[in-house]
């Protein structure tokens, strides 16, 4: 509390000029100056008081004169000569508590942060999500992040929303970004077509005639949509949709653009707050059926006179040339964290001559530095892959938007995660209360999803003038934020958990303990179906990332459910180290060899409509490029698995920079100790140092493919801070 | 029949395109200072044995993924019984690999005849002298059972690879080379980095391995050589 009641004596003026004084004229006398919030050093003034109390809550003129008087006497009585007006506005709230007006008080607070906080924030680095580096744009995130996430608490959920995110019964995710949606899928054919005219930006620019200037409006297009969401941005198709600019190019040009590209976007560290841009690639090495017969634009946003199926090459060797990047890492032979290469499998995949070289070719890069994902849509849904592993599958008036692929603008508006095990605490092993429990869960999550919808709707109403003028620019007849198209996605953590407490075994221990695990989610499903009738919305699962809530969720219920929950949280409760096992995934120690995992956790994925993804860790494993090639394809046949990676573990080196495989705990190289270990967080690569404890909690746990013999846990880098 | 010990169920590693389970068998006849099986060598009696029932019950639900099941060790062809060992696995189903250093011509050509292992993996451990061989193989080697060996895999009866540890302390860029014209046998020679932790000769691990760059470099050279 030390930045609210913290004042300064400071050399009293004569007291004289006194301004704006209405109809109250005896005021005390006092030789007092009032630190403002807009930098000013005014005189005391009571009026001031009863100004804000009348425009900002709804207590009359006299109780709020009341109010300023006792006030003033109080200050008076100290003796006080400098006072903050954050201070005069607690004490205006204590008078008001102690007159009960609660809802005044409430309407009437002041949001901020006590200074010790803001003083540990600038000099040490977040924990909360590994993509925040260090720096001062990186502070300025977090300090507004603070001051949204109590204006969001405060003002934009109701109380029982706020509370149960408080409790942890749900998490409502990126709070500090409650003014703007959660993720969102571009497409490329937008900027081709209008080019880059930003409704906050002095210079308009017309349709790139280059592939150069398109990456450029790509790359800023991007970074602004970044500020205009709370999470990741997708792009469809790359590949293809760049191939018109690339007709004529050499081998060695378009591996050049392919490496500005990964390189514009892997540096984009000097975005808002710091924050690389958490960006998707979809790529394809076929022409996705739903853009064969589609006319392709080109330079200037002109048409072509040619459709999509007929620049299937150029979007071959532009895949290829950027997977050639992928391979070759960084300036140190790192994988780049981002952009993300999503490669979809299909049917169509399979028949399209090349397919067999280029699966190589990306498996290489998934066995050398892990960037591939392997999106699987089987059968003849087209999806497009959005977040961390956020994917919507197209339906049919998407596939009409198809036809005019600027119009494929998807959203997800926000994203609330279940704290199941919470649910399986409360019903103490009763079914009945357990379904109805869960029932009552979704149903908090869809509500919070309304609360949040309203807002943004009145954001979004205030137009081009409007905090949101981004998306709410209109080119093409519609706003470029398709409301009626937005997903509201419910995610859930600790499913393994609430089958653990509620049947006794983990979902890996029996067919029983897995088989009820589905029956939970496959009921979740049917009540997103159910409430997505009743509002006329798109409620799905999804798998929540969770890279925080895993963990914030496992030290609530710490608090709240011990001691059962003592026996049941992953990780190790001595060092602090807890979590709860992410979404539907078995458990992370588990030994499972990579084909049970695919299989059983890929069970679940049909009923995820917001898209799942199984991770194989490889740790220090080099694999053979062919026996990957071998195992997608047959995880595409013999699965229902939406999407898999292959995670590798590095450590690279600070003082030779040199990156070896494995989690090591000096350098292979130099024998220095001055190593980072390197591997995938949740859905994307990031340093180890910068995880928070629940995740270190899972790394040591996680179970890897590895030879049987060694003991491998002592040469693990665990550098916690 | 042979021990079995050490089972890994399921490996991308081990055998190039193929998924299979791998088979550790017990003892050998090399003593590589570069080693990191070495316990398997010593002291194999510290893991419990895995019976062949157990295992093949284990892998039988994962047939439509695992390809085959590779066997490796220690040496292999050092157990006289291990034809029976492949036919069992085999009466499942499952294709079989074998890792060799080469020491056993007579077993290799008795199952390569008898068509019961579908792709060889033969390590190299240096030029083919003498004087090399017994550095990296750490024990005097009779050099004649090494050359059989190669020349029965270069019939082509079964499909193989030679397969070579890179160990920056025994081998120079020239001695890689030397080995490839020996060998003449072109893609079919890949290179392996060497992996410092826990060799069998402590000393090796303060040896810091090539530069993966650097080795698939080498390995492109050698590759070309016909």
């Amino acid at each position: 509390m030390s930045a609210l009641i913290e004042m300064k004596v400071e050399e009293a003026r004569p007291t004289g000029v006194r301004q704006g004084l209405t109809e109250e004229i005896e005021t005390t006398d006092m030789a007092l100056f009032v630190r403002t919030s807009d930098e000013a050093m005014n005189d005391w003034d009571r009026q001031r008081i009863v100004d804000a109390l009348i425009r900002e809550t709804y207590v009359d003129l006299d109780t709020a004169k009341e109010i300023a008087r006792e006030v003033e006497d109080l200050i008076a009585t100290s003796k006080i000569r400098m006072i903050t007006a954050p201070l005069i506005r607690e004490l205006v709230d204590t008078k008001l508590v102690e007159r009960g007006l609660e809802q005044a008080r409430k309407m009437h607070t002041r949001l901020g942060m006590p200074l010790y906080d803001v003083d540990q924030l600038i000099l040490h680095p977040n924990k909360e999500n590994a993509n925040v580096p260090h720096g001062p744009e990186a502070t300025n995130l977090t300090l507004a992040e603070r001051i949204k996430k109590e204006y969001a608490l405060l003002s934009v959920f109701s109380q029982e929303i706020a509370d149960a995110h408080m409790r942890g019964d749900l998490h409502l995710h990126d709070l500090g970004f409650v003014d703007r949606p959660y993720c969102s899928g571009q497409s490329l054919e937008y900027i081709k077509r209008f080019g880059l005219s930003l409704p906050n930006s002095i210079a308009m620019a017309k349709p790139a005639k280059h592939p150069e200037v398109l990456l450029a409006h790509m790359v800023k297009f991007a970074a602004a949509l970044q500020s205009h969401f709370a999470g990741a941005i997708g792009w469809d198709s790359v590949n293809l949709f760049f191939a018109p600019y690339l007709v004529g190019m050499s081998d060695r040009e378009l591996e050049q653009l392919a490496q500005m590209m990964i390189f514009e976007f892997s540096q984009q560290a000097v975005a808002r707050g710091g924050q690389a841009i958490f960006t998707d690639l979809n790529l394809y090495w076929e022409v996705p059926k739903h853009f064969e017969d589609v006319p392709a634009i080109g330079p200037k946003g002109e048409f072509t006179g040619k459709t999509y199926s007929e620049y299937m090459e150029e979007s071959q060797r532009f895949a290829w040339a950027l997977f050639n990047v992928y391979l070759e890492g960084d300036g140190s032979g790192r994988p780049f964290f981002f952009p993300k290469p999503l490669v979809h499998i299909t049917e169509k995949f399979f028949q399209t001559p090349g397919h067999a070289d280029f699966l190589d070719h990306i498996c290489e890069v998934a066995s050398e530095k892990g960037n591939t994902y392997f999106v699987f849509d089987r059968g003849e849904t087209a999806k497009i892959s959005e977040c961390c592993r956020l994917s919507f599958k197209l339906e049919q008036t998407d596939l009409e938007d198809a036809r005019q692929p600027w119009k494929m603008r998807y959203c997800a508006l926000q994203n609330v995660t279940l704290n199941l095990p919470r649910i399986a605490y409360l019903s103490k092993g009763d079914d009945t209360q357990l379904f109805s429990k869960i029932t009552e869960f979704v149903e908090m999550a869809v509500r919070a999803h309304l609360e949040k919808k309203l807002f943004i709707e009145k954001l979004l109403s205030l137009g081009e003038k409007g905090p949101l003028a981004l998306l709410a620019m209109d080119r093409d007849g519609s706003p470029y934020l398709r409301m009626h198209r937005a997903t509201f996605l419910i995610g859930m953590v600790g499913l393994n958990e609430l089958v653990q407490i509620h049947t006794g075994q983990e979902m890996h221990q029996s067919r029983q303990a897995f088989k009820f695990g589905l029956k939970v989610i496959a009921h979740m499903k049917l009540l997103t179906e159910k409430f997505g009738q009743r509002y006329g919305m798109r409620f799905v699962l999804e798998q929540t990332p969770a890279e925080s809530t895993a963990y914030r969720f496992a030290k609530l219920d710490l608090r709240y459910h011990s001691p059962k929950s003592g026996h049941i949280v992953k990780g190790d409760i001595s060092r602090g180290e807890v979590y709860y096992t992410n979404s539907t995934y078995l458990n992370n120690s588990a030994v499972l060899n990579p084909i049970e995992r695919v299989r059983q956790e890929g069970l679940f994925h049909p009923l995820i409509e917001g898209g799942a993804l199984t991770h194989i860790w490889l740790g220090e494993a080099r694999p053979s490029k062919s026996s990957l090639a071998n195992f997608v394809i047959k995880t595409f046949r013999q699965s229902q698995n939406d999407q898999i990676a292959f995670s590798p573990e590095f450590t690279t080196c600070n003082l030779c920079n040199r990156t070896s495989r494995g989690l090591r705990t000096s350098c292979a190289y130099c024998g220095s100790k001055d190593v980072d270990g390197i591997t995938r967080i949740t859905g994307y690569f990031t340093k180890i140092s910068s995880w928070n404890k629940g995740k270190i909690g899972e790394l040591r746990n996680r179970y890897r493919n590895d030879a049987f013999l060694e003991q491998r846990e002592e040469g693990i880098v665990l550098k916690a801070g | 029949m042979a021990e079995i010990k050490g089972f890994l169920e399921t490996s991308f590693v081990d055998w190039p395109g193929k998924i299979c389970s791998v088979l550790f068998l017990p003892h050998c006849n090399f003593r590589c200072p570069y080693c990191h099986n070495h316990p398997l060598v010593f002291s194999p009696e510290q893991y419990s044995s895995i019976s062949l029932k157990d295992i093949l019950n284990r892998i039988q639900p994962f047939k439509d993924w695992i390809d085959g099941v590779c066997l490796t060790g220690g040496e292999p062809t050092l157990h006289r019984d291990l034809p029976f060992l492949i036919e069992e696995i085999r009466r499942n189903g499952f294709m079989v690999k074998l890792d060799t250093n080469g020491s056993n011509p007579e077993m290799l050509e008795k199952l390569i005849e008898a068509r019961l292992v579908d792709f060889v993996s033969m390590d190299v451990k240096a030029p083919l002298d003498p004087f090399s061989y017994r550095r990296s193989a750490g024990l005097p080697i009779d050099l004649n059972s090494i050359l059989r060996s190669i020349d029965i895999l270069k019939r082509g009866m079964v499909e193989y690879e030679f397969r070579m540890t890179v160990v920056p302390a025994l081998h120079r860029k020239e001695d890689i080379s030397t080995l490839a014209n020996q060998l003449r046998s072109g893609r079919r020679l890949v290179l392996q980095n060497f992996n410092p932790e826990n060799p069998l000769d402590p000393s090796f691990k303060e040896i810091p391995p090539y530069d993966p760059k650097v080795l698939k470099e080498m390995e492109r050279e050698v590759q070309g050589m016909i």
